[in-house]
């Protein structure tokens, strides 16, 4: 009974990425070198500041499950979050503006899966073009400059509390247990890794596999369009370049925690823990006031580092 | 012997491939220098086509080593940071030894060191390219953040400006070292075994391993060429514009992508050329030229450019299925 | 004038130890980018205040050029931090109001620095006008052309508050001028080879060109090089009298470069910090005039950033 309990217990182990390690690492790191970092404020800090970015990785964990890619996403989050302000000030009404937001969203989510799937056209330069029209789009609007002057109710939904909560964070957490019930206990999310590792399969088994990869990147739009709430609260105006590149801090949290680029293997969980390493990354690095290049090099070795160790993992296999 | 009769049949099948979408792209290059030139009289001068091709110059030679990382099959994401700490690094090398020589060699070296740990992170620790460039983009980034401190480097030797401002014959000098790279990135790509093993490993990497291609080695001298070749970049930049600092290479990965895409190769790899490349440096570049001489917001330069790597790569789609199906 | 003031207190060696109390003292300090060298001037001119008062300093720089997500984490983990006091640079002057309203909510006091906030309490600003930066290199530019011909503008990023200002200052300008034509504006956002293509693309539909207006020194280098290599010569003002512009205007390739004297405003906000701290007398605001640097008095500013010294504590409020 132990052998067997310590087998499984061993498995459990060989599952943990190697993020993990990673990020038990850096707690302890800076637990011991910064007096201020282990303090509930400081943690909460750091659970909110990766709330935005955990909406994106999360479908962008199911995007790359299917050997896809969105490079669109933080592009579509500006503009979310533009659209979102330039209508909630020509309306009076944050309501209408945050559904012009999640709709904006979701219709380059759905013309990313239109492109994909039935053009063809290979998902890092469809999104790599959307990205550039998504992002035209936003200076065109704005004409470069934020949009201020928004309702001052706004605030809430980065700043407020909810049954004592941050905010966000409950959007975080309904957002993952959501991702995770669609990865894991839908029909949809058997197709997510199918369509990555076995394609041909999915498509004897009789399944459209074009609306299923169109309803992936949609749910993306959508994500992009509630992250747009976020960040347009968070900075309480909108400006055409807010959030551009966080395309690429998401998808480095979703490999960071684990999920391969081929064959359709993925987990959620690794991106929930990839997404806050980088959180507590950042956050440590700026209490130990370390100089912002040796940041800008570390950010790139924790990439380096935890695809490292999982790349040793897999040869040991 | 026995990888180049491997390689063959697919090397026949990209060139007539290639000649179709060269083809397709010329006539896209000519219809935009046409409606250029009914809009505007500037544009159809010898003057402009010349300052157009130069501006090129530069997206072409960081596209180029791009594009051989890409027929494989792989990315690179670190090229606009390798270009900026080549640039830094070979600019405080001529400042202090007045050596442009020393400072070529000290772009091409510190390149080519990023690319082979570029390599080095895909074959050995069999790290997606994707994401192991993504990581070498924030070190050398950082690196370069950290060497220069905030300052900038500035003031070369006439001689060494030359390879970026001179004429020669009434030709700007990065032109004719444009055409060099041209003629021999052909030679390279179409007439040497090496290049033929890149386009095989790109078509089917499995393949070209079982057929002898030492797959490992040809993928570390990619991602070599790809970082020289951002070093040669960073020489043409610095001895146009005379200054280096930090944040040269922020804004120069994407459109690097862009135009090795919007030219025709294929990120799956094995399909593209260098020459296609070329075009779609040209076309991103005719982009800018024509809107400052029409005197349009370029605020509308992202949104352009999406549009068009959108539509040359679904023109792409339908021709190539075409010529699949034939 | 009160340039000449500074220049006489910048003769004072550093090292002037203030008052015992400092040793605990630590305040943190915002810019926007860790590659423009004028915050690279800021903060040596904080670091410079700051050793000869002897206070802590803590530098926080976006790793992100600019990242406005970025600084407003950067704001937040400051606070967990506590640090005594923030000068603050804010990478954008609209978006990063709730950044600063989270900072006065937890108490600490802030100092504004460069650019002007839109909202949130600040204990003092200093920062250079902008406007009169605008106006003044851009009559500058005018002057040097004799009142008339053309002139091209190549403006920084769209919608920043240096840009926007800086452009309605020049545009003020030229309605002094009526006999000099601007031929276009276009933005080069601040980047230096988006400035020299801008520019050469500029030059095809352009034959005379004779005056060039740019909204920061990086661009005005980038016009430079690509009027010289056109063997073309026009008038090129930029802003930011950057130590590269001003090798230029000695070389005789650039007329002049408007300067807000970036070391100056890092030590008078650093030191304006440390007085408030200390319950000295402080100035709601306080603003460095801005000098056209041209080769006329050129020699007096030809000095690294890294020699010169910052004023005494006691004497910042007189100013």
């Amino acid at each position: 009974m132990s052998e067997g309990a310590l087998a499984q217990g061993m498995s459990v182990l060989g599952r943990v990425p190697g993020v993990a390690f990673v990020l038990v690492a850096l707690i302890a790191v800076f637990a011991s070198m910064s007096p201020g970092f282990s303090t509930a404020p400081n943690l909460t800090n750091i659970l909110v500041q990766s709330s935005i970015l955990l909406l994106l990785a999360l479908p962008m964990t199911f995007i790359i499950m299917t050997e896809g890619l969105d490079l669109s996403i933080g592009a579509v989050l500006t503009l979310g979050s533009v659209v979102l302000a330039a209508v909630a000030l020509a309306t009076g009404s944050l309501t209408v503006g945050f559904i012009a937001a999640l709709a904006i969203g979701l219709a380059f989510g759905l013309l990313n899966g239109w492109l994909i799937a039935w053009l063809d056209i290979p998902p890092f330069v469809t999104t790599l073009g959307t990205l550039g029209v998504a992002q035209g789009l936003c200076l065109v609007i704005t004409d470069g400059t934020s949009i201020v002057g928004l309702p001052s109710g706004l605030q809430f939904f980065y700043s407020g509390y909810f049954l004592g909560i941050p905010f966000p964070l409950v959007i975080a957490a309904i957002a993952y247990a959501v991702m995770h019930g669609i990865l894991y206990h839908t029909r949809l999310g058997t197709y997510v890794p199918a369509l990555g590792g076995n394609r041909e399969a999915l498509r004897h088994a009789g399944v459209n596999d074009r609306v299923v990869l169109a309803v992936i990147y949609g749910i993306g739009g959508l994500m992009a369009g509630i992250a747009a709430l976020l960040l347009t609260s968070r900075i309480s105006s909108a400006h055409p370049t807010a959030a551009i590149g966080m395309e690429f801090d998401a998808i480095a949290a979703v490999a960071v925690g684990g999920t391969q680029f081929e064959r359709g293997e993925g987990w959620l969980l690794g991106t929930l823990l990839g997404v806050i390493t980088i959180g507590v990354l950042r956050n440590g690095l700026n209490l130990l006031a370390m100089p912002s290049s040796i940041q800008v090099i570390c950010v790139g070795l924790l990439v380096i580092v935890a695809l490292f160790f999982d790349g040793m993992r897999k040869a040991q296999e | 012997m026995s990888q180049i009769e491997a390689a063959a049949p697919k090397f026949k099948l990209t060139v007539s491939r290639d000649l179709t979408d060269v083809a397709y792209r010329l006539l896209a290059v000519a219809l935009i220098c046409i409606a250029l030139s009914l809009v505007s009289d500037a544009f159809l001068t010898a003057n402009n086509l010349l300052n157009v091709l130069r501006q090129a110059s530069l997206v072409f030679f960081m596209a180029s080593g791009l594009t051989l990382v890409i027929l494989t099959g792989k990315i690179d994401l670190s090229i606009g940071a390798t270009v900026g700490l080549s640039a830094c690094v070979a600019a405080t090398v001529i400042k202090s030894t007045g050596s442009p020589w020393l400072g070529a060699a000290a772009a091409i070296g510190v390149g080519s060191i990023v690319g082979l740990g570029n390599g080095l992170m895909v074959t050995k620790l069999r790290i997606p390219s994707f994401i192991a460039t993504y990581g070498m983009l924030w070190v050398a980034q950082g690196a370069t953040y950290y060497y220069m401190s905030g300052q900038s480097v500035y003031g070369f030797p006439t001689g060494f400006r030359a390879l970026g401002s001179g004429y020669l014959f009434g030709i700007p000098i990065p032109i004719y070292l444009m055409v060099a790279f041209l003629v021999i990135g052909y030679f390279f790509t179409k007439r040497t075994t090496y290049g033929q093993q890149i386009y095989a490993i790109g078509a089917n990497t499995v393949a070209a391993r079982l057929s002898g291609i030492p797959v490992n080695s040809r993928l570390n001298l990619v991602f070599v060429l790809s970082g020289a070749m951002a070093g040669l970049a960073s020489l043409i930049y610095l001895a146009r514009l005379n200054s280096a600092e930090g944040d040269i290479g922020e804004t120069l990965t994407l459109p690097t992508i862009a135009a090795v895409v919007i030219g025709g190769t294929s990120l799956f790899g094995g399909v593209g050329s260098l020459f296609g490349t070329f075009i779609g440096g040209l076309i991103l570049t005719l982009i800018l030229n024509g809107m400052n001489l029409l005197n349009l917001n370029a605020n509308w330069q992202p949104l352009v450019t999406g549009l068009i790597v959108l539509l040359a790569v679904w023109l792409d789609m339908k021709t190539r299925s075409k010529t699949d199906s034939n | 004038m009160k340039k000449a003031v500074l220049l006489i207190s910048m003769l004072n060696v550093a090292g002037f130890v203030g008052p015992a109390t400092a040793a605990d003292e630590t305040i943190a300090v915002f810019t926007k980018n860790q590659t423009n060298p004028f915050f690279e001037s800021v903060r040596v001119g904080t670091a410079n205040a700051a050793k000869a008062v002897g206070v802590k300093l803590i530098q926080y720089v976006p790793i992100k050029p600019d990242s406005i997500p970025e600084q407003t984490s950067q704001v937040e983990d400051a606070i967990v931090k506590k640090p005594n006091a923030l000068l603050f640079i804010p990478v954008d002057y609209k978006a990063m109001v709730p950044a600063i309203e989270k900072v006065n909510a937890a108490g600490i006091p802030v100092t504004g620095l460069t650019d002007r906030l839109a909202g949130g309490q600040l204990v003092s600003f200093i920062g250079a006008e902008d406007y009169r930066l605008g106006l003044e290199t851009g009559q500058s530019l005018l002057k040097a052309m004799g009142g008339k011909g053309n002139v091209v503008a190549l403006e920084g990023v769209k919608g920043s508050i240096s840009n926007t200002d800086r452009m309605k200052g020049f545009n003020d300008a030229l309605k002094e001028f009526p006999n000099v034509k601007l031929l276009t504006t276009q933005p080069a956002n601040y980047q230096r080879l988006q400035a020299l293509q801008v520019m050469e693309n500029i030059m095809q539909t352009h034959p005379q060109i004779d005056g060039v207006y740019t909204a920061n020194d990086a661009m005005a280098t980038g016009a430079v090089e690509a009027m010289a290599a056109a063997n073309r010569k026009a008038f090129v003002v930029g802003i930011n009298g950057s130590q590269e512009a001003i090798d230029l205007i000695k070389a005789g390739k650039m007329h002049a470069t408007g300067s807000s004297d970036p070391f100056m405003q890092g030590c008078l906000g650093l030191l304006t910090t440390v007085r408030a701290l200390r319950k000295m007398p402080v100035q709601k605001e306080l603003m460095v005039t801005p000098v056209i640097i041209d080769s006329s008095n050129l020699k007096q500013y030809d000095v690294p950033v890294a020699s010169r010294s910052c004023p005494k504590l006691e004497d910042v409020a007189a100013k």
